[in-house]
């Protein structure tokens, strides 16, 4: 059986029924605001973060000692991981996949048209793990090669196109690879593979024409999960840098933590601004309670006189405002889910992440903001009310 | 052992402290109500009736003086004490009825119940209490404004009745009535007294006033007939 005051609250919201709805179309409005707000803001950082993940999910790591290796081009010093470290690498990098790369700059004969950019020579199982073959396949025979969308585009390279590769020379005789396929453009890579203007071929034709067998200019941990960054990096700090330190290690995570603050920041300006409007809400509501308790003097005076002690009297309007608030929240909270919805849609072009739980929570949050904002709203009016003298509570007409 | 009054007003005064000047409203009265009366309050306008039957509803304490309900000082009590003592021992009848009007006749008798023992009534108090005073269930079911005035005293007197207080507290309880209905209110009051209740009414009909066993005249906040 339901409390007295409870009762006495719904009929008086029924009594007032157009005032209270007037008065819960306020709390409507904040609460889609705000959680409108909150999930649009949210859905701009699940975004970009998603965007910039797949460029900084990537721990990169490079090694500061000198290897001497002889190339098609001649001889040269770089830098190199050796097959040792790589183990050390797999073996601390956990079930993120572990990518070897060898890379190098060349200059290579399309046609009869010279180039210059990087190669890089990667496992060709490896290479479906970060890059997209947009055209052709993926590198098949040993003289396969995958060309970047910028590079194919600049010089007009297709899929079954041959380059020669090595510095032009009338006496030297360069090695012919077929391109096999475009890969899709990717933009500015912070993995440190700039493929939109290289081109790829496998390890062992890479090895095979640039020398440096199981040494690596650079080895790419490929995280499943981006949070993981700094304790996948301390792990493999510790292990391959147990004795000296051998291996740079570095990402991009810390640009998506600026990048990922900032939204956040500006997703807590725009709530804010939508908070206002709960603001306005709760004057709102204050002033319906308020009127509420001058058109219930009497009334008041009557339970105050036959025994009603304050608290249930304090009770009996609070209850009033836990119910505008309850009405306001539960259709805001509806509202908010369309709302919200097409919002993102327009402003994001992508519903993609509305679904997710730390989009959708915002909906609750606004809800449970709505029903404080309205039964704080109510707290002067029901002490007022309590605190009312009986008789002249009782005089008043 | 001397028996203690119900009601003891010991010198009991209250004064309003208005810009105009202090007022006094009830000037060092002294009296006994005890067990089982039936008292009249009369006085013509302002003479401190209302504030009389105030103070003796536990409404409002004395400005000096005492008041004492049962032997017990009611200005020494706390604010909480004070309204479970008017719930539980004061039943109220006024000239307007004051019912509560989100409630049914039926929810009005059963509010004061709810109020001492904090749920609602499973043991047919409250409809006993109504069928007591002539207001069957259906009647019982409407609200205050669609009874008629006599309706209304009648559910009002079941829910003063309802908590079987010893004091019965009456403030022209006719006075919105017409002269029929009226003699049946005071019938019924009437008949409570001879079951013991204590029954105190304000009034300024005489003819009222002589259903009492006893009357006290005020006049300019004094008690000058008793």
């Amino acid at each position: 059986m339901r409390d007295i005051f409870f009762d006495l609250s719904v009929r008086s919201v029924r009594l007032n029924f157009l005032r209270s709805l007037l008065a819960s179309i306020g709390i409507v409005i904040g609460v889609v605001a705000i959680s409108s707000m909150g999930m649009l803001g949210t859905n701009m950082q699940l975004s970009v973060k998603d965007q910039l993940s797949s460029n900084v999910n990537t721990v990169i790591l490079t090694s500061d000692v000198v290897k001497v290796s002889s190339t098609a081009g001649g001889v040269a010093a770089q830098n190199g991981i050796d097959k040792s470290e790589l183990n050390d690498i797999k073996s601390s990098a956990g079930q993120n996949d572990v990518v070897p790369i060898h890379r190098s700059s060349t200059q290579f004969t399309v046609g009869s048209t010279n180039g210059r950019g990087s190669i890089y020579g990667l496992d060709p199982n490896d290479i479906q793990k970060f890059l997209t073959v947009d055209q052709g396949t993926n590198i098949k025979g040993g003289n396969d090669a995958l060309v970047g969308a910028t590079l194919a585009s600049n010089l007009n390279i297709g899929v079954g196109s041959t380059l020669k590769i090595g510095q032009n020379c009338a006496t030297i005789v360069r090695p012919i690879v077929r391109v096999a396929g475009i890969l899709q453009a990717r933009g500015i890579a912070s993995d440190n593979v700039n493929a939109d203007n290289g081109i790829i071929v496998s390890d062992q034709w890479y090895t095979d024409h640039f020398g440096n067998k199981d040494v690596y200019d650079q080895v790419n941990v490929i995280l499943q999960d981006v949070d993981t960054i700094n304790q996948t990096e301390a792990n493999i700090d510790r292990k391959v840098n147990r004795n000296t330190n051998v291996i740079r290690i570095s990402d991009a995570s810390s640009r998506l933590g600026t990048i990922t603050s900032t939204l956040g920041t500006i997703t807590t300006f725009i709530m804010a601004i939508g908070g206002i409007s709960l603001v306005v809400a709760a004057v709102s509501i204050f002033n319906v309670m308020m009127m509420s308790v001058k058109e219930r003097v009497q009334e008041i005076g009557i339970l105050l006189s036959i025994g009603t002690e304050k608290g249930e009297v304090r009770r009996m309007f609070l209850y009033e405002a836990l119910i505008l608030g309850l009405i306001g929240a539960l259709v805001g909270g509806l509202m908010s889910f369309i709302i919200g919805y097409t919002v993102v849609q327009a402003m994001i072009g992508s519903t993609a992440y509305f679904f997710r739980p730390e989009s959708l929570i915002y909906i609750p949050y606004g809800m449970i903001i709505g029903v404080v904002v309205c039964v704080v709203s109510g707290l002067y009016p029901a002490w007022m009310a309590s605190n009312m003298d009986p008789i002249d509570a009782l005089r008043s007409e | 052992m001397e028996t203690v009054p119900l009601i003891q007003l010991v010198d009991a005064s209250k004064i309003y402290h208005l810009e105009s000047g202090d007022f006094i409203a009830l000037d060092h009265v002294s009296l006994e109500i005890g067990e089982n009366d039936f008292v009249a309050i009369m006085g013509p306008s302002g003479s401190g009736k209302s504030t009389m039957m105030n103070q003796l509803g536990i409404l409002d304490v004395p400005t000096t003086g005492q008041l004492l309900i049962d032997g017990q000082d009611v200005a020494k009590m706390s604010n909480l004490e004070r309204t479970h003592l008017r719930r539980d021992a004061i039943g109220y009848i006024f000239q307007k009825f004051y019912l509560i009007p989100l409630l049914s006749a039926y929810e009005n008798v059963e509010y004061p119940l709810i109020l001492k023992y904090k749920k609602r009534d499973t043991t047919g108090r409250a409809a006993a209490m109504l069928d007591a005073v002539g207001i069957d269930q259906d009647m019982g079911a409407h609200r205050p404004n669609q009874l008629s005035g006599g309706q209304q005293q009648r559910v009002a007197i079941a829910r003063a009745l309802v908590n079987d207080p010893k004091i019965l507290l009456c403030d022209e309880p006719t006075g919105n009535l017409d002269r029929k209905t009226g003699l049946q209110i005071m019938d019924i009051l009437v008949d409570l007294h001879h079951k013991g209740k204590t029954v105190i009414i304000v009034t300024h009909d005489p003819k009222i006033a002589e259903y009492a066993k006893r009357i006290i005249t005020l006049e300019d906040g004094r008690v000058v007939g008793s």
